[in-house]
């Protein structure tokens, strides 16, 4: 199984459907809701460079956005 | 396959239109990207739709797809990106390739955030620049921001803000802002938030990430420079209309015409409900109630067909 990490804001529409999304694949993941967990907010914007919400990465790939197409590719399954 | 009817769009609009088409026993076929649109990326809580004296707009979205859900519908989720019509027959283009075809088609895509279209706005997305309050506020937290717009949007924005940044500017370029009195009323309340009105924005300027932005008040003519880490832009919506071009009109802010009382487009068994449509207000409760319009009138339109 691969590493995923998704980075969260409480109040964001786009993350939650990303959740969603990795439920129905029964993609295993760590939430980090960056809204509460400063440090985690920090290294974020350090690591993708951006102040953008949801980022999620696979095996350190980064990908920003729920951007589906990559996220499918890069866990190896069909939508 | 062919569908009596293809809803396009899952905000209040197309949910509710779904609801309507499962219960009138319409083959159906719902196509979106997402559920909710702009109400799900709303900031501040939903007050007036009747029922819910307090809702997030997260949750309410969440209601309406469980009460779809509830129903037999077929629901794929991707983008449109052609309709056609061929002898009374519509046929739906995903990713440029024919997939889907209906004998009616209701179109309630809604609308995306409308661009600035100033320098420094596209290289700053994601790096100071925000379409979406709800989701990137919480990233400025002890932070100078701006809002861009002085409507309820704006407003409502800069009152999610400031559970977060230190300091919020909004910026108008009207010399009134054109929130409700409640908001308004909310704002004065909130000592961090500055309304700052004929405040015309020339541009967006930073390094790696924005560190500033530059306006001109309209009046004195003179140039101002405020230092932000963040720019949240709420100046209004544009309707998500690219696919239909051919099928339709528009009006001058590039809304679908429709006929008011069926909201039928100028092609027979093609219908726009919600914010795509040239409807004059905008809410939640006048795009569910147009959802149904559309789909009542879809319904009529296909029992003469037969």
């Amino acid at each position: 199984m691969p590493k995923v990490r998704v980075f969260t804001t409480i109040s964001c529409p786009y993350c939650f459907t990303l959740k969603e999304f990795l439920k129905e694949k029964g993609i295993e993941f760590e939430e980090i809701d960056v809204s509460k967990d400063e440090r985690a907010r920090e290294e974020l914007i350090k690591k993708t460079g951006k102040f953008v919400v949801p980022i999620i990465e696979i095996d350190g790939q980064i990908v920003i956005g729920f951007d589906k197409e990559k996220i499918c590719q890069l866990l190896n399954i069909k939508d | 396959m062919e569908y009596d009817l293809i809803i396009i769009g899952a905000g209040p609009a197309g949910i509710t239109a779904g609801i309507y088409a499962a219960r009138q026993k319409l083959n159906t076929l719902l196509i979106t990207k997402s559920f909710g649109g702009q109400v799900a990326r709303k900031a501040v809580a939903i007050e007036n739709y009747p029922g819910f004296e307090e809702i997030s707009g997260l949750e309410l979205i969440q209601r309406f797809e469980k009460h779809l859900r509830k129903h037999k519908i077929e629901i794929v989720r991707d983008s449109v990106t052609k309709i056609e019509k061929i002898n009374k027959k519509f046929l739906v283009f995903i990713k440029g390739k024919p997939k889907f075809q209906s004998k009616a088609v209701i179109v309630a895509s809604g609308a995306d955030p409308r661009p600035l279209e100033l320098p420094g706005e596209k290289k700053f997305i994601g790096k100071g620049v925000s379409y979406c309050t709800a989701c990137d506020a919480a990233l400025f937290k002890n932070k100078t921001v701006a809002v861009i717009g002085g409507g309820n949007a704006g407003f409502e924005a800069a009152i999610f803000l400031a559970k977060y940044a230190k300091k919020i500017y909004i910026l108008e370029s009207a010399p009134q802002v054109r929130a409700t009195p409640i908001n308004q009323e909310r704002v004065k309340k909130i000592k961090k938030i500055k309304v700052i009105t004929n405040a015309i924005l020339k541009k967006i300027k930073g390094k790696e990430f924005v560190d500033s932005i530059v306006y001109q008040n309209q009046k004195t003519k003179k140039i101002k420079t405020l230092s932000l880490e963040g720019v949240f832009i709420e100046i209004g919506s544009q309707p998500a209309v690219s696919f239909v071009k051919s099928l339709v009109e528009f009006n001058e802010k590039n809304e679908i015409k429709v006929n008011p009382s069926t909201l039928q487009t100028k092609t027979p068994g093609f219908f726009a409900a919600g914010d795509v449509s040239d409807g004059k207000y905008k809410q939640i409760v006048i795009a569910a109630g147009q959802g149904a319009i559309a789909i009542l009138s879809a319904y009529d339109y296909l029992q003469k067909l037969k």
